[in-house]
């Protein structure tokens, strides 16, 4: 460059510029190559995740230890799915009998509602840096796995399939900015917008101020027409927050999600939500404090040791 | 850049795409982990020329918006790391203070990293792209920055060693 190349390192650096707004344009524009490349990607990535995800596993549960502070994730785990399991038992005690003679397994979200899942192992996380909350999980086109079907977890609703390719697809998280799905209050059925804040903490904007919502109000999923992308009566999370604001013209509050999306390990896709509506089925059941025995102790000095 | 060195620096970087990935994308670390290809493109910047490093960070660019993860639009993460990248040269070159200080050059790369993804989220807002809430976007970029800062001291040799042997006696750490 110092020996009367700079012209041409200027030509360079402009020509680069000009392909990189090219791109951008083509791919703002929505031309489907650019889509095509990425999707090819993708595809080519797919195995490494899935091998990069075996090796990685000790190493994550590492730092996952060190930034809980000592706890060790098999036991968040076990207590996680003891929790999940002893909600779904409370709930079922509570349900008819004929519905839990259906039911497969207590820690089956989907099973209760009746929906035909396909059950996957996250093989990716979405990178950070890029401001997007996604996940990508090890089945695709071929186990039947196509865009806008609903992912779940134990614990309620994940996300929702973006893309979808051969052995793989990427989901775009509860959490993402971008994230939108209705939802109603189980109980009083308001319903209302929920979006994503990039955290667990998500947003609701209710469509009307006719009732008032509280701190612990469950929220469920609406539903969307054939069921994509969200089918009705997922839990999604509970009111943590209330924005009490005078004048604002609808009420809006805070929710926390329920799944804990920095530890998601398995998900299932929704397939089929079938005909029926679960309803308020769904919602969790707050875990009942066990009552502790008083034991009452009378003691009686002996005579004999009075009289020593 | 020859053919042949521009061929083999592609290849490096489809390996360090390939490795942000398959695995430090799984590791989950805290603060919002870091960015191999954002780092290891402006270290090997730092190193070269600034034509060299335009079209090194249009190599590692290229591939940051090939990636599924990539929330903004192709060609975004190529423009930015373009011109990053050739900063990032353009300061270092002829400057033996600076690209032979290994120190200068960490603390170079690390504000560069940093740089890099705050003009990704002001471009970002302008091409329409969520990026969260505003405190989620601190922690992330704080997070890279302090990730940066303790990675960059570890590749820094490999990279030097690397690019001494693609490019010459270019680099003088």
């Amino acid at each position: 460059m110092r020996y009367g190349g700079e012209g041409r390192a200027r030509l360079l650096l402009i020509i680069l510029i000009v392909t990189s707004l090219f791109l951008i344009t083509l791919d703002l524009r929505g031309v489907k190559i650019l889509d095509g490349v990425r999707n090819g990607t993708q595809n080519v990535l797919a195995p490494f995740q899935k091998a990069g995800s075996t090796v990685v596993t000790p190493f994550r549960n590492f730092f996952s230890d060190v930034t809980h502070l000592g706890r060790t994730r098999n036991q968040i785990e076990k207590l996680k799915a003891d929790n999940a399991r002893l909600r779904n038992k409370l709930l079922e005690r509570k349900s008819a009998d004929a519905q839990l003679t259906q039911l497969k397994s207590v820690l089956d979200l989907a099973g209760k509602a009746g929906y035909k899942v396909l059950a996957t192992r996250v093989i990716s996380q979405g990178a950070s840096t890029s401001f997007s909350q996604t996940i990508t999980i090890d089945a695709g086109t071929s186990s039947g796995v196509r865009p806008n079907m609903t992912v779940i977890s134990g614990e309620g609703l994940v996300g929702v399939v973006k893309e979808s390719f051969l052995n793989s697809a990427l989901v775009m998280l509860a959490t993402d900015p971008d994230f939108k799905v209705g939802v109603r209050i189980a109980g009083t059925q308001q319903i209302g917008i929920l979006s994503g804040r990039g955290s667990k903490r998500a947003e609701l904007q209710l469509l009307d101020n006719q009732k008032i919502v509280k701190v612990g109000d469950v929220l469920l999923a609406r539903g969307s027409t054939n069921n994509r992308p969200f089918v009705p009566g997922i839990p999604i999370g509970v009111i943590s927050a209330v924005d009490s604001s005078a004048g604002s013209i609808a009420q809006s509050a805070t929710v926390m999600l329920y799944p804990n999306f920095s530890a998601l390990g398995v998900v299932s896709v929704v397939l089929n939500a079938g005909k029926n509506n679960p309803g308020d089925a769904l919602v969790p059941v707050a875990p009942q404090p066990t009552p502790v025995p008083t034991v009452t102790i009378y003691a009686t000095p002996t005579p004999s040791a009075s009289a020593k | 850049m020859l053919v042949r060195q521009f061929s083999i620096s592609t290849l490096i970087f489809v390996f360090v795409f390939l490795i942000q990935e398959s695995v430090i994308n799984q590791l989950r670390l805290p603060g919002g982990g870091f960015s191999l290809p954002i780092l290891i493109a402006l270290t090997w910047a730092a190193l070269s020329t600034p034509t060299v490093g335009a079209l090194t960070g249009f190599i590692s660019g290229f591939f940051m918006d090939l990636s599924q993860s990539s929330s903004g639009a192709m060609g975004h993460w190529t423009l930015l790391m373009i011109l990053a990248c050739y900063a990032v040269a353009f300061l270092g070159f002829g400057n033996d203070n600076l690209r032979g200080n290994p120190i200068t050059n960490i603390i170079l790369v690390s504000s560069a990293s940093v740089l890099c993804l705050v003009a990704f989220v002001i471009t970002g807002f302008l091409l329409g792209v969520s990026t969260g809430s505003f405190s989620r976007v601190l922690i992330t970029i704080l997070g890279n920055g302090i990730w940066a800062f303790l990675v960059t001291p570890l590749i820094l040799p490999v990279v030097t060693r690397l690019h001494r042997a693609l490019f010459g006696n270019q680099a003088h750490i």
